[in-house]
């Protein structure tokens, strides 16, 4: 058993029906370092302040409904633990997550989160002409079954969500959930609109993830979402090739920082957009151009661009193994 | 007023697996859940799912085993219908998309667990209920149902000697509602709760067993309560039985592999009633080892290799590192049981069909039973769907026949006052309190080891909390996510449930699977194989008794 320490809670409160603003709590409990927020939480609602309200339930990570803020980090409450924390910040803040509109205390609306993942369509889409073994299961070998990686671990706590600022600047970003969960049915050898899907997610907000990797830092399952939307990336220009301004964008700049180891910014607006896009972003173009005139010029050749292009070689190699 | 064919209430395995059984029978379908149906409690389940797939194993086997499992209190009739539909549902949760582990030859891997005689556990790393709940949360939402997403189930509407439907709280607008069905299916899952160190999640307060009791329904050998062998001590948290099907060991504080006392021939692997009383034993007799959260034995898998531990057994080992600060890769994990599964239930036959008229049960809320009086490893994720489908399907098929449902606004009213009286009374008692009292009783009283006299003392303790909740007070006056009353409803569904478990266990004079008497700890049969069936009065349960059904396995001790 861990050493006790005295640990303050500072809870975020807000009864829409009731208060004008939100409120912090503070509680004070001596605990054993190693109790988890949740249960800290649970002994407030059952000594303190029956009013305290937040999700919870399986107390073991894997029911994924006590996601909340500790410290400013999206996280399950019920695996993380109150010594640690009280060492890094000298307190515990804990309030609801972000992206979701909060219901009471540290109860947020999740239906946007679940319609993002309704949208992805999670389930097997199968062809008509090609059924399933009649009365025996799909042959996969454990080579198929790898290539899910951590995707089936998901629990859908939307820790991934309330870390994502794509999803809080643009509500048709799907969020790294619903984008693993795609990448899921992706590889699976089962389903027969990998094409489909792949196509269609490279209009319906696939691109615009900024690549920040706070989902892989909240994701208490390793699930990795920032590395499965990567995966669909590469998926999606395998199967469609740069036809769209996210992937064009990709590979254009691939392509454009290899001939001289410096980015060619004006190439790179027409590699992403083509002419037509170029003339249509002509005003934002002009005022570039005036702060910073050498945008038209090709940059130079860099020293050592004859490595560059080794780099380029190198990861250009197919991979041992695969 | 809401209306619909068939009100599914529970979104775990069972009660999803009804409502596409249903849904695909042509009803309007209703699904009730106090939690978004992905966090059900099936997905905590971990070690995998019972089915004679393989060419080697047989039908008859499984059934076997589960008869013997069960201490010949399960009926065989209906274990020889479950163990023969097992191969065709999981296939079918195959193709509806569950990601197992495969076996290099493409097939469905299997892997040894408790009490089986053959491999036949099929199973997704130690996350096959996780695996299950999404594939078939996702197929399900390929059909067109109305969900109640984080409704309270407050009570069943029976007139005329029939099913009418329930009233709920919806816990958003904070306002009881009606919904209007002549088919409801009860689907709540267990009731673990009842007792102070459960595997079961907080949620798991068996509220649609409470409510079908309290509206008259039969409930069935609710004596006996499954503790698994191996929970980490402090938070009673599962750790699967697979870690003993993948070559596990378990530890006394001499260094003896003590099971090869108690189950010379399978060890680890005997059923779990057994392995659970022989932990017990061991710390008791003082070769156990001791800490803060008292005594323990270590489950070992430290022999396995970490490649096989991290592959097979993930979540174990997230589990062991985060809630006990262990990591089983080098170290053992200490265990302890703690309360885990109940047998018992709402009294149903093969189709689900409960004791009233419109009632349907299925899964761990229910009971067939096929269970007896211990349950085996992986024997449960296949009843919610074996029993989920026959509960759906025959819902459905009463939904066609049944007269309209009627329920008068005066049902709301009565059903709804005596719960306003509990938020306006000025001081009364606190439902966590006795939440915690009623564990307390449980765990010192009525445990894996019981007596008469400890069994009468805890029943004494017990009504006199029960007393105590008629002056149940809510606190919490806000109606949007009001948990106090939550707390409350939970408190007062389990307080029921628990006097149905001590009763039961109190005139039961013999030991048989889980429930063990110190002072009668043979198994007698010529008094005593017949299942309990209590039904509710003002007095407290009534008990009854029901034969078992025989087909073809004459009872034997039970040797592993």
């Amino acid at each position: 058993m861990s050493e006790t320490i005295d640990a303050q809670f500072d809870v975020y409160r807000f009864d829409p029906a009731k208060d004008a603003r939100p409120h912090y709590a503070t509680y004070r409990l001596a605990l054993p370092a190693h109790t988890p927020v949740l249960s800290a939480l649970l002994q407030i609602r059952a000594e303190t302040d029956p009013s305290l309200t937040l999700r919870y339930s399986c107390r073991s990570a894997i029911c994924g409904s006590c996601a909340m803020q500790v410290n400013s980090k999206s996280r399950l409450a019920c695996e993380t633990q109150i010594g640690p924390e009280m060492e890094r910040h000298g307190r515990i803040v804990v309030e609801p997550m972000r992206n979701q509109a909060v219901l009471r205390d540290l109860v947020v609306d999740q239906s946007p989160f679940w319609r993002q993942y309704q949208q992805i369509a999670p389930h097997l889409i199968l062809d008509p002409t090609r059924p399933m073994p009649e009365g025996r299961e799909t042959p996969m070998t454990p080579e198929q079954v790898d290539r899910f990686k951590e995707t089936p671990r998901c629990i859908a706590c939307a820790a991934c969500y309330s870390a994502c600022p794509a999803v809080e600047a643009d509500p048709a970003f799907p969020g790294p959930m619903a984008l693993a969960k795609l990448y899921r049915f992706v590889v699976d050898p089962r389903d027969t609109a990998t094409q489909d899907r792949l196509v269609r997610i490279q209009t319906e907000g696939l691109w615009l993830c900024l690549r920040c990797h706070l989902c892989t830092e909240a994701c208490p399952k390793d699930v990795r979402p920032s590395e499965r939307i990567r995966d669909l990336k590469e998926l999606a220009i395998g199967a469609q090739g740069g036809t769209e301004n996210g992937s064009r964008h990709a590979i254009g700049f691939k392509e454009n920082i290899r001939e001289g180891g410096l980015l060619n910014e004006l190439k790179l607006v027409r590699q992403t957009s083509g002419v037509g896009g170029m003339v249509a972003q002509l005003p934002q173009g002009l005022r570039i151009w005036r702060k910073k005139p050498e945008i038209t010029k090709k940059p130079p050749r860099i020293e050592g661009a004859d490595e560059v292009e080794k780099i380029y070689e190198a990861l250009d190699r197919p991979k041992e193994g695969s | 007023m809401q209306r619909h064919d068939v009100v599914v209430v529970g979104a775990g395995l069972a009660g999803q697996r009804a409502a596409l059984a249903a849904v695909e029978a042509g009803r309007d379908v209703a699904l009730v859940s106090k939690l978004h149906p992905l966090r059900s409690h099936s997905g905590a389940a971990q070690g995998g799912i019972n089915a004679a797939i393989s060419k080697e194993d047989s039908v008859e086997s499984h059934i076997y085993d589960t008869v013997k499992g069960s201490d010949y209190l399960g009926d065989q009739d209906a274990i020889e219908f479950f163990c023969e539909r097992a191969g065709p549902i999981v296939v079918e949760m195959e193709h509806y998309g569950t990601i197992f582990n495969r076996a290099p030859d493409g097939s469905l891997a299997r892997r040894a667990f408790g009490g089986a005689g053959f491999p036949r556990t099929i199973y997704a790393a130690d996350r096959t209920g996780l695996a299950l709940l999404q594939a078939l949360w996702e197929r399900l939402g390929t059909e067109d149902f109305t969900l109640y997403e984080e409704w309270d189930l407050t009570q069943l509407v029976v007139r005329e000697g029939r099913v009418q439907g329930i009233v709920a709280f919806d816990r958003r607008s904070g306002q009881f509602e009606e919904i209007a069905s002549s088919s409801v299916v009860i689907a709540t899952g267990p009731f673990g709760r009842i007792y102070p160190k459960t595997t079961n999640a907080h949620t798991c307060t068996g509220d649609g067993t409470a409510v079908a009791y309290a509206a008259g329904a039969q409930l069935k050998d609710m004596e006996f309560v499954q503790f698994h062998p191996t929970a980490l001590l402090e938070t009673g948290i599962l750790i699967t039985e697979g870690a003993r099907g993948e070559g596990g060991i378990l530890k006394n504080a001499l260094g003896e592999r003590f099971m090869s006392k108690y189950a010379p021939h399978v060890l680890e692997l005997a059923s779990r009633d057994v392995v659970s009383r022989a932990i017990v034993t061991e710390v008791a007799e003082g070769r156990g080892f001791s800490g803060p959260y008292g005594g323990y034995v270590h489950l070992e898998l430290m022999h396995l290799g970490k490649e096989k531990v991290l592959s097979r057994l993930q979540e174990i080992v997230d589990f062991s590192r985060h809630f006990a600060g262990i990591d089983p890769v080098t170290e053992p994990i200490p265990v302890y049981p703690a309360q885990h599964y109940m047998m018992g239930g709402i009294s149903t036959d093969r189709h689900g069909q409960a004791s009233i008229p419109g009632l349907f049960a299925a899964g761990e809320a229910a009971c067939v039973s096929i269970h007896g009086a211990n349950r085996l490893g992986a024997n449960s994720l296949l009843e919610t769907l074996v029993f989920g489908k026959e509960a759906g399907d025959a819902a459905a098929a009463h939904a066609t026949k049944a007269p309209a449902p009627k329920m008068p606004a005066s049902d709301l009213e009565a059903a709804v006052a005596p719960l306003r009286a509990w938020s306006s009374r000025p001081d009364g008692e606190d439902p966590s309190a006795l939440r915690t009292e009623m564990q307390q009783i449980m765990g010192q009283y009525v445990g894996i080891y019981r007596t008469e006299a400890e069994l009468l003392e805890g029943l004494k303790r017990l009504r006199a909390v029960k007393a105590r909740f008629q002056r149940i007070r809510v606190v919490d006056q806000s109606k949007a996510y009001n948990l106090n009353l939550t707390d409350a409803l939970e408190t007062g569904h389990m307080l029921e449930l628990a006097e149905t478990i001590v009763v039961g266990a109190y005139a039961r004079t013999e030991s048989r699977g889980a429930h063990f008497r110190t002072d009668y700890p043979k198994r007698d049969d010529a008094r005593w194989m017949k299942h309990t069936i209590a039904t509710r009065s003002d007095a407290g349960p009534v008990l009854t008794y029901t034969p078992v059904a025989y087909t073809r396995w004459e009872p034997k001790e039970r040797v592993y």
